[in-house]
């Protein structure tokens, strides 16, 4: 009985363990109201953002390549500028308004935010920065693998 | 002795939490942004905000190294220097005193340049059909800092982003034009409204 009970333990302790880790990185949540005459559908999807980096390692490093490569060279400025929104306080980074259309782009908390209503559809999307970075940072080091994959001589 | 001691502990970490808040909340009132506001007042025209903490902004320029641009500086060809030696020009602009440096009126166009209250402004006026009314205020210090550590074909637009940071609150500038309104400033106020 005492086994058992040290079995569960061990169960609850590593699921436990392995949903703290998912969910470090916080959540993704994205929220679409489609407003159509007839009929309204609402979609909210809510995921681990460590879900996504974890996702962007099984794209194909050939498939990533170009992409990669371009965005090698920016990754000084893309590390530079997301570690600066995550440090920054709660701003709205750009506010578009125009006849049936509203655009915002916030930092909220520890993520970004956009938030875009028109007459059809509101769409609201939500990401962590820290997920962008890493999945960002997923994508750059594609080239590398590319590279090293391109390398690989088979006799 | 373990209800002292307990009560000291709570009393510790009661007041540690106290001095992050307020540590956090006085990060959060240094903190400063350069708005951007563009208003289209045509019919069906957009109204566009940007507000760009200068913390990030300070950060990303001097990782940017594309064209001119390189960490923080900007190049200019000697050709577009047309042999203006720029840093004893500003030099001479900042000693001297308040005063109206440039007034040119045309029929189509009136053109202002002086120094007032520690700030460098340009005004221009359009007096044609579009009828542009252009403000420019610069700090000094903001323009100081442009040529201080550059070398003569450069202009140090990190520096130059760094002494805006500092300066007070200030209005950059406004073009106004019949249908479109542009406003460009800085403060601390992260949320502005539309």
């Amino acid at each position: 009985m005492v086994l058992l009970g040290k079995i569960a333990l061990g169960m609850f302790g590593t699921v436990a363990a392995a949903a703290g880790l998912i969910c470090s990185e916080g959540f993704i949540e994205v929220n679409v109201v489609t407003k159509q005459p007839n009929e309204q559908h609402h979609i909210v999807v809510i995921a681990p953002a460590m879900l996504v980096p974890i996702a962007a390692h099984f794209i194909p490093p050939d498939k990533l390549d170009h992409g990669a490569r371009e965005l090698k060279q920016y990754m000084p400025t893309v590390r530079a500028a997301l570690e600066g929104l995550d440090e920054a306080d709660d701003v709205t980074l750009v506010d578009v308004t125009e006849p049936g259309e509203h655009v915002l782009v916030k930092k909220e908390g520890g993520s970004v935010t956009v938030n875009v209503v028109d007459k059809d559809e509101t769409v609201y999307v939500s990401t962590p920065i820290r997920a962008i970075e890493s999945t960002v940072e997923q994508i750059a080091n594609a080239s590398d693998h590319a590279k090293n994959t391109d390398s690989v001589d088979f006799q | 002795m373990r209800k002292p001691a307990s009560i000291l502990a709570v009393l510790i970490l009661t007041g540690a939490t106290a001095a992050s808040s307020v540590s956090t909340f006085g990060a959060g009132n240094t903190e400063r942004y350069l708005h951007v506001r563009v208003q289209d007042s045509k019919d069906g025209g957009e109204s566009v905000a940007v507000n760009v903490p200068l913390s990030i902004a300070e950060k990303v320029l001097p990782t940017v190294n594309k064209g001119k641009l390189q960490g923080g500086m900007v190049h200019i060809d000697n050709a577009e220097m047309n042999d203006i030696d720029f840093k004893a020009l500003i030099e001479a602009i900042r000693t001297a005193p308040d005063n109206e440096f440039v007034s040119v009126k045309q029929k189509d166009e009136d053109v202002r340049v002086a120094k007032s209250n520690g700030n460098i402004i340009i005004h221009v006026i359009q007096k044609d059909k579009d009828a542009e009314k252009v403000d420019v205020t610069v700090p000094m210090k903001v323009v100081d800092a442009l040529f201080a550590n550059a070398k003569n074909n450069e202009v140090d637009v990190a520096a130059a982003l760094h002494a805006l940071s500092d300066a007070g609150d200030s209005l950059l500038v406004t073009v106004e034009s019949a249908t479109e309104h542009v406003k460009i400033w800085v403060d601390s106020n992260g949320n502005p409204a539309q």
